[in-house]
């Protein structure tokens, strides 16, 4: 069974429709990475597969059962959201941040029990965030903090893990460290991961599969290497793309109109 | 924590022991304390018939509605600062101070009219006040896409608007109704008799133990609507439980003693700069400390120009504002 299966899902604001009758299923143990311009849908779609948005139409459901015959907690067991702007609540401590991960576990009126406290302690060692336990998160850089917020929704436990443009803002250094761990993650606990992410490159090596939003529709889908590859992929950012070899590796690199590029 | 928890405790032991024993007629301490004692059965009546009609039927009635009135107050404004991520959230914010000033000015200058009893403005100031708070939320509060700015922002407006109908009924009336309204406004425990307590107590009691009962959930929203609904906190739920506690509370509180200020918004802010962010914390401590609060503020308001009165809102904003300064210039910036 797949562990995600969006089903004809349509979502609408307003008068503007903003995904389109789009179905797409996820694999467990898979790195599925949405990408597309800007406007495309990117971020409607995941947030709707973690069910912050009701489509107007379709349905998602997480292993077989639909979200909408969920509550928040239910939900929260199954599918946890790294957002694009996460809210840094000063005052608070790294390890109180990380343990609301914890609370659709144990639930609103129940401390977190001693095996709520083992899956904080183990997943701030799996980050390298135990240094920083007592901390207020309002003082951690942004790699501490996108690794915090990480933490944070791996500390829910869940199968699936959506990650909207979770490099945003970080050093490439940073960059790679966040989406490596991601990476191991999903290798040791067999997560399904849908993310999105603006790095072209980034999204060929780190996903298994990419899948091209334009205009709210999938324009392709398939393993990394072929859709970097395609030549929809330029026509759709609307501009000049090389593909670049690098050691085994697709870089992909934008070319400026009308320049002369030599060896491309 | 726990000093802080110790220490509010004291303070609220201390209060309640100035509540009863300082006033007009001189009654040594012990006697006082010895008769508290002997109320709940360990030793003898320590006071006279007329000390006791003193201490139990004029000053303790008064003493138990300002606990009251100084816990709910203050467990409410911390609730709203919670819910609304807004550090200047206070009780009043969704319009029941107005709602209740408007009812109560209807019932003031009906009385002076002749035309209803004096028992009439606690019950049109409560039915003022929730109906404020209730027309605030079907406005702001009801639809999907509603967030907590539009909820406050109709609040602006519903307060406005019956404040303007309030003035409007004042510049109608008499120079007496007038002076009755304002007396009203700036809140007094002196009518509070046993009644009023048996009668306030209920709501309040509930009110303070589901915003308490809350604290965890508020800390999880300290994140956000959109990131505490995918944490699994049912955030409009909670919301709507939250606001309704709190108001209902406090509409019960207003209709009893009127409007007392800046308990609601000062008390969570002392608490918070004591004991840290974390609204577990922070409401039960408010509870206790916002009651000892009001009492000690409500003994200077009755003491300092006896056998007259100052305005209990007067001293709570006289005495709570330098207060505040002095721990915030001494502790970390507030945060929400």
């Amino acid at each position: 069974m797949s562990s995600v299966e969006v089903k004809e899902i349509s979502v609408r604001a307003g008068n503007k429709t903003l995904i389109s009758e789009v179905t797409l299923a996820f694999e467990p143990g898979t790195w599925s990475t949405i990408i597309g311009p800007n406007g495309a849908g990117k971020t409607t779609l995941v947030e709707t597969i973690a069910g912050l948005r009701r489509p107007s139409h379709g349905s998602v459901s997480i292993l077989g059962e639909a979200l909408t015959d969920m509550s928040e907690r239910e939900r929260a067991l199954r599918v946890a959201l790294v957002p694009q702007h996460p809210v840094v609540p000063s005052g608070m401590s790294v390890y109180d941040y990380v343990a609301l991960g914890r609370v659709a576990h144990h639930g609103l009126f129940h401390s977190a029990s001693t095996g709520d406290r083992a899956v904080v302690e183990s997943v701030l060692e799996r980050l390298s965030l135990v240094e920083f336990r007592e901390r207020d998160v309002a003082t951690l850089s942004g790699g501490e903090r996108q690794r915090m917020v990480l933490a944070r929704a791996l500390t829910q436990s869940t199968m699936v893990v959506v990650l909207d443009e979770p490099i945003t803002g970080l050093d490439l250094r940073h960059q790679m460290d966040m989406l490596e761990l991601m990476k191991s993650e999903v290798h040791e606990c067999g997560l399904t991961v849908v993310a999105t992410l603006h790095d072209l490159t980034l999204a060929g090596q780190f996903a298994d599969r990419l899948v091209l939003l334009d205009r709210g529709e999938v324009v392709l889908d398939g393993p990394a290497p072929t859709v970097i590859r395609s030549d929809e992929l330029a026509t759709r950012y609307g501009m000049n793309l090389r593909v670049v070899d690098v050691d085994g590796a697709d870089v992909v690199v934008p070319v400026r109109h009308g320049d002369n590029v030599n060896g491309a | 924590m726990g000093i802080v928890a110790v220490g509010t405790v004291i303070a609220l032991a201390a209060a309640i022991i100035c509540g009863l024993v300082i006033g007009p007629t001189s009654i040594p301490t012990w006697r006082v304390v010895g008769d508290i004692f002997a109320h709940v059965g360990i030793g003898h009546d320590t006071l006279t018939s007329t000390q006791s009609t003193v201490v139990w039927t004029l000053r303790a009635p008064r003493m138990v509605i300002g606990l009251l009135a100084g816990s709910m107050l203050a467990v409410a404004g911390g609730s709203y600062q919670g819910v609304f991520r807004n550090p200047l959230a206070d009780p009043y914010l969704l319009g029941v101070a107005s709602g209740a000033g408007l009812g109560a000015t209807f019932a003031i200058i009906d009385i002076s009219h002749g035309n209803v009893t004096p028992t009439w403005t606690p019950l049109l100031a409560f039915v003022g006040a929730l109906g404020a708070v209730t027309v605030t939320w079907l406005i702001g509060g009801r639809s999907m896409r509603a967030n907590t700015a539009t909820l406050i922002l109709a609040g602006v407006a519903v307060a406005s608007l019956l404040t303007s109908a309030q003035t409007f009924l004042l510049q109608q009336s008499s120079a007496e109704s007038i002076t009755l309204v304002y007396l009203w406004l700036l809140g007094t425990l002196s009518n509070a008799g046993w009644s009023t307590v048996w009668l306030v107590m209920p709501y309040v009691i509930v009110c303070i133990i589901i915003c308490v009962g809350a604290g965890r959930a508020l800390d999880v929203m300290s994140v956000g609507e959109e990131e505490s609904r995918s944490l699994g906190v049912p955030v409009r739920r909670v919301r709507f439980v939250v606001i309704a506690a709190s108001s209902l509370g406090t509409a019960a509180i207003v209709s009893a003693v009127g409007l007392i200020g800046f308990v609601g918004i000062i008390v969570p802010h002392i608490v918070r700069l004591l004991v840290g962010t974390s609204y577990r914390r922070i409401l039960p401590i408010s509870v206790v400390f916002g009651a000892a609060f009001l009492v000690f503020a409500d003994t200077i308001a009755r003491t300092v120009i006896a056998p007259s009165e100052l305005p209990l809102g007067v001293v709570t904003a006289l005495v709570g504002a330098p207060v505040f300064v002095i721990i915030l210039s001494l502790r970390r910036p507030v945060a929400v």
